[in-house]
């Protein structure tokens, strides 16, 4: 090779670097940009009493999220780790699994205000439920229930083969097997993608528009799972579009509200995962 | 002693035969495994068995606690009787079968909890005995698989804070621990170091008067320690089978001399 040759490369080499970096730190400008856009000009409507303060606050608002969210994990939970417990340690390969995985898939892709009008059709007139707590989270569920069975899963795969065998050749069934090793063993991943999942169901505005939420001075707060409530996404919705008395620094601070929720889930999430995996049991 | 007539390599020892197959042919999907291997294990005796890398031993000792039912496309033709019962009937019940026949594995697998909660796991499964009662078990346990001296001040700590050769002896307790009638152990001195292989090697021939015991084993020199009967296995078939002492000084098969000899494997 030439020296003219060594220092094309060289160059390319370069370049090539600039333009990768330059990619990945794309990735990280829209996250900044929003965050500080969204402090910058909802700061200032922050108070205590604007989160707070059920007439003019958040309150019922953070209250609703917090139940929405508390009720879809409780069906959202057990279904999806039931499910991956079968797709992972009872099903064979065949058909019907092969079924099931396709409609995980599909699932997952369905956009989220489909799932809204599903969830109108099933849960508040079909299934009667009305325009409610429950109806919404139901509707919630079906929306994260795809992230909680693949998360699941991968955790159950990640529990080595041997401590199954192990299990099985000391006379174990299969069931508890699942139920004393591989499950404990798997819990951390479990946990974690459950409260991936329930941040990702906190955010969603679509699904609950027209199953769950519901702007009432009157009775701000749900009283049972049939009662509408109010959530943070929706708030901000329709402060957003129908509300032009509100001022800017109220919709920016309730947009602060929102994604500090939905962050400090996953944040919840990342800490718990580092903690659990250090603990051996 | 007779040999079979249509496998004259095949020794069938005299005695009591605790577990033998008939006609034993294991297939992965369409590949066939294993063929036709007839052969018999005397009770209270350490068989050895022996071959190179993927002649299928493991496979073969994998049919004996129906451990190949776990692997999708496994399927097994033949008969394995345990105490003159085909393990491969309809109506065995698997879990009790792999009580009868314990297994202990190449990686030494302890479960991540403590040392005791190890031990007494299978007892657990199966009833639920009283403290005092698994106390007991687990010291007796821990006790035949001379482990117990070394592990009596930490038995409520992590076993995977022991050593790799202490891991192996707890996994041998935990077999112990559900009273089995046949130990197979599938290489279990192959992650160890030399001081470890030799207390698991003793420990053999100590539980041996108890059990009956199947290895697996690619070290030559360890079959001939431990071991009464050898078989030699050679894509996926048992070449020749018989006492020990004859195997190693004079085979009668020219494949079974060459890898005794090492030449090749």
């Amino acid at each position: 090779m030439t020296s003219a040759q060594i220092s094309r490369a060289a160059r390319a080499e370069k370049a090539a670097f600039v333009l990768l970096w330059i990619a990945a730190g794309t990735v990280i400008l829209p996250v900044l940009a929003i965050l500080v856009v969204m402090a910058w000009r909802g700061a200032g409507g922050l108070s205590w009493s604007f989160v707070t303060s059920t007439r003019e606050g958040l309150l019922p608002a953070i209250a609703g999220t917090v139940a929405l969210v508390a009720v879809t994990a409780a069906i959202a939970a057990p279904l999806g780790v039931a499910a991956a417990i079968y797709l992972s340690e009872y099903a064979r390969s065949g058909r019907l699994v092969r079924f099931i995985r396709l409609s995980i898939v599909n699932l997952a892709g369905v956009p989220s205000v489909v799932y809204g009008l599903f969830g109108l059709a099933l849960f508040v007139t079909l299934m009667r439920f009305g325009r409610s707590l429950l109806a919404g989270a139901c509707t919630l569920a079906l929306l994260v229930l795809p992230l909680v069975i693949s998360a699941s899963e991968e955790a159950l795969r990640q529990v080595p083969r041997g401590l199954r065998e192990a299990s099985f050749a000391l006379g174990a069934t299969r069931w508890q097997t699942v139920r004393r090793v591989v499950l404990p063993n798997a819990l951390p991943g479990i946990i974690t993608g459950l409260i991936l999942a329930v941040g990702r169901a906190a955010g969603e505005t679509a699904p609950i528009l027209f199953t769950a939420a519901f702007l009432s001075l009157s009775h701000p707060f749900p009283t049972s799972v049939f009662d509408p409530v109010l959530a943070l996404p929706y708030q901000l919705y329709v402060m957003a579009t129908e509300a032009p008395q509100v001022s800017e620094v109220q919709k920016w601070a309730t947009a602060l509200v929102l994604v500090a929720v939905v962050l400090g889930l996953n944040l919840a999430a990342i800490i718990l995962r580092a903690r659990l995996r250090r603990r051996r049991w | 002693m007779t040999t079979q007539a249509d496998t004259p390599h095949i020794l069938r020892p005299a005695g009591e035969i605790k577990l033998e197959t008939r006609r034993l042919a294991l297939f992965y999907n369409e590949f066939r495994a294993l063929k036709d291997i007839s052969v018999a294990f005397p009770a209270r005796r350490i068989t050895a068995l022996i071959g190179p890398s993927g002649c299928g031993k493991s496979s073969f000792l994998r049919c004996l606690n129906r451990m190949n039912d776990l692997i999708d496309g496994a399927r097994v033709e033949g008969e394995v009787l345990l105490d003159g019962t085909d393990i491969y009937h309809s109506e065995i019940d698997i879990p009790l079968l792999r009580r009868r026949v314990g297994m202990v594995f190449q990686q030494p697998n302890p479960f991540p909890m403590t040392v005791y909660d190890n031990v007494a796991y299978g007892p657990r499964l199966h009833r639920a005995p009283g403290r005092a009662d698994l106390d007991e078990i687990v010291e007796r346990s821990l006790r035949s698989a001379a482990l117990w001296d070394e592990v009596k001040d930490k038995l409520h700590q992590s076993a995977l804070d022991l050593s790799g050769g202490q891991q192996q002896r707890l996994c041998i307790a935990r077999v112990l621990a559900v009273e089995p009638e046949v130990v197979l152990m599938d290489e279990p001195c192959s992650a160890l170091d030399p001081t470890a292989t030799f207390r698991i090697e003793e420990l053999m021939l100590e539980l041996v008067e108890r059990y009956t015991i199947v290895i697996v084993t690619h070290n030559m020199y360890q079959a001939s320690r431990v071991s009464h009967y050898a078989g030699f296995f050679l894509m996926g078939e048992l070449i020749e089978y018989g006492e020990t002492v004859q195997i190693f000084e004079s085979p009668k098969d020219r494949r079974t001399d060459d890898y005794v000899r090492g030449r090749f494997g």
